[in-house]
């Protein structure tokens, strides 16, 4: 059970009984609760059941060394702030411990004073560090809120946009002459686009906060590619496209998240689509070795200039010169590299102008 | 000439129960609003509608689900059919959120936006 204390809970962890009274006796003075341990082990039991502000500990200690149970405390009590009783002759180790996590060191011998001023400079440390940890805890509280926010405020409406077109569809449908027809054709076609920004900064947003992290599971990669060409088929229908796999024999799974790895494959799958001409051809590979697995996907489009390549994983960056019909969200292959980035893997790009374009994505087996 | 059928509209968006209103009147039914699950509840008594079609999320999340349960326990909303509308894809990451066997039944789920030819062609067979 937690110590209940205003002036802060110190715990002194030192095998010498003359130090631990010394500084009991010093820091009660100065209102502190102040709890001993004359071992690592047993200060190590205290630290965890009471959680103490403060630790002082010796570095110079039979069995569990001080460096050690910085080590542990750390691990265990991330709030702690550790410091460090040394005997002159050890302050190249003091220096050491402070690399490991110990955030000041006192050097023995000392006066109750010092003691004291040791400690002062601790608790104010630690304030500083609740209230860093405070705000940061705040804003990721704001962002994810912010996600939550945006994802209804900003689908709501769309939705809302979107069946009042159809209700219009509904009543005047047949009334409503080429012109018009157009007009509401447009307006749907750009609330669709805006509906694929909102999604994808969405799922990048997702991605930022860590969300992502926890669904990773094995992963079979003909799978990922079976589902994108599934999903991608009846538009590649349409535009007289044709879809040619080849993947290598006893392709090994990777770690990840399945449905991210398909939305990005349909991504550059749809990206392929718009840029090559009716009646071209889409091919995906999927090749592996020792430690990882690729996939690229070569079209038989317009190719992306060599001077903008480097910028097409930028958010917004679109190549110049494309027609409206093909604008999408600005933010499709931003997401792609980051749910690539987001599994240890990369995604790069090549291109001939006239010829193609060739999209790689490498994931770590 | 018969009369018309009734339909009661439930969602706490008063655009979307508007835009929906318009789409299901030019199929020639007589449209009820509830812009909030209580007085849902409360119009499925006063009006005997033939089909209900409600919101899944207002307020929290199943909430409809609530409602759908209340509508289920009054007389006049045992045996009607009825519709949920759901805002949160259905596919992808929430393919696996459908009413569980102990969830009220629900005659159909579909998503938000929904396109007005299907939807009165939904709204048709369920009514009959």
């Amino acid at each position: 059970m937690a110590v209940n204390t205003d002036k802060g809970l110190i715990l002194i962890i030192d095998d010498e009984e003359s130090i631990r009274d010394g500084c009991r006796q010093a820091l009660e003075k100065s209102g502190h609760v102040v709890l001993t341990a004359e071992n690592g082990k047993e200060g190590i039991r205290i630290a965890r059941e009471s959680k103490p502000e403060i630790a002082f500990v010796d570095l110079k200690m039979p069995s569990i060394s001080g460096m050690e149970i910085i080590d542990i405390l750390s691990r265990d009590i991330p709030d702690i702030v550790s410091i460090v009783i040394t005997g002159y002759a050890s302050i190249v180790s003091a220096v050491e411990s402070m690399k490991k996590g110990a955030y000041d060191y006192l050097p023995k011998p000392f006066t109750p004073d010092q003691l004291r001023a040791v400690a002062k400079r601790g608790f104010e440390h630690r304030d500083l560090k609740m209230e860093t940890k405070m705000l940061r805890d705040e804003k990721e509280q704001m962002e994810k809120n912010f996600i939550t926010f945006v994802s209804h405020e900003m689908r709501s409406p769309l939705l809302v946009i979107e069946q009042y077109l159809e209700a219009l569809r509904a009543v005047a449908g047949g009334c409503l002459d080429k012109d018009a027809n157009d007009i509401v054709e447009r307006c749907n076609k750009r609330i669709q686009g805006l509906k694929a920004l909102v999604e994808h900064w969405l799922d990048i947003s997702h991605i930022e906060s860590g969300i992502f992290e926890s669904e990773k599971n094995p992963v079979d990669i003909s799978g990922i590619i079976t589902r994108g060409v599934e999903e991608m088929a009846p538009l590649y229908h349409i535009r007289e496209l044709s879809i040619e796999t080849d993947i290598s024999e006893g392709m090994p799974g990777v770690i990840g998240d399945e449905e991210s790895l398909v939305r990005v494959l349909v991504n550059i799958m749809g990206n392929a689509s718009k840029y090559t001409p009716d009646g071209g051809k889409v091919s995906i590979r999927a090749r592996h070795d020792e430690y990882y697995v690729s996939i690229s996907i070569s079209d038989t489009g317009t190719g992306i200039p060599q001077e903008k390549l480097p910028f097409i994983f930028e958010p917004f960056y679109r190549v110049k010169g494309k027609q409206e019909e093909t604008r999408g969200s600005g933010l499709g292959l931003n997401f792609c590299k980051r749910i690539m980035e987001a599994h240890g893997g990369k995604i790069e790009a090549s291109s001939q102008v006239g010829k193609g374009t060739t999209f790689v994505l490498e994931l770590p087996r | 000439m018969t009369a018309k059928k009734k339909i009661l509209l439930i969602d706490d968006d008063r655009d979307f129960l508007m835009a929906t209103k318009i789409i299901l009147e030019s199929g020639g039914y007589e449209v009820f609003l509830a812009e909030d699950g209580k007085s849902g509840v409360e119009m499925v008594k006063s009006v005997s509608p033939d089909l209900t079609i409600t919101d899944m999320m207002m307020e929290t999340w199943g909430e409809g689900f609530t409602v759908v349960s209340k509508i289920r326990s009054i007389e006049a909303g045992k045996d009607m059919p009825l519709i949920m509308l759901s805002g949160v894809d259905l596919q992808g990451p929430y393919q696996s959120f459908e009413p569980s066997e102990e969830s009220p039944r629900v005659d159909l789920v579909l998503n938000k936006p929904v396109k007005a030819d299907d939807f009165l062609k939904h709204v048709k067979r369920l009514l009959g």
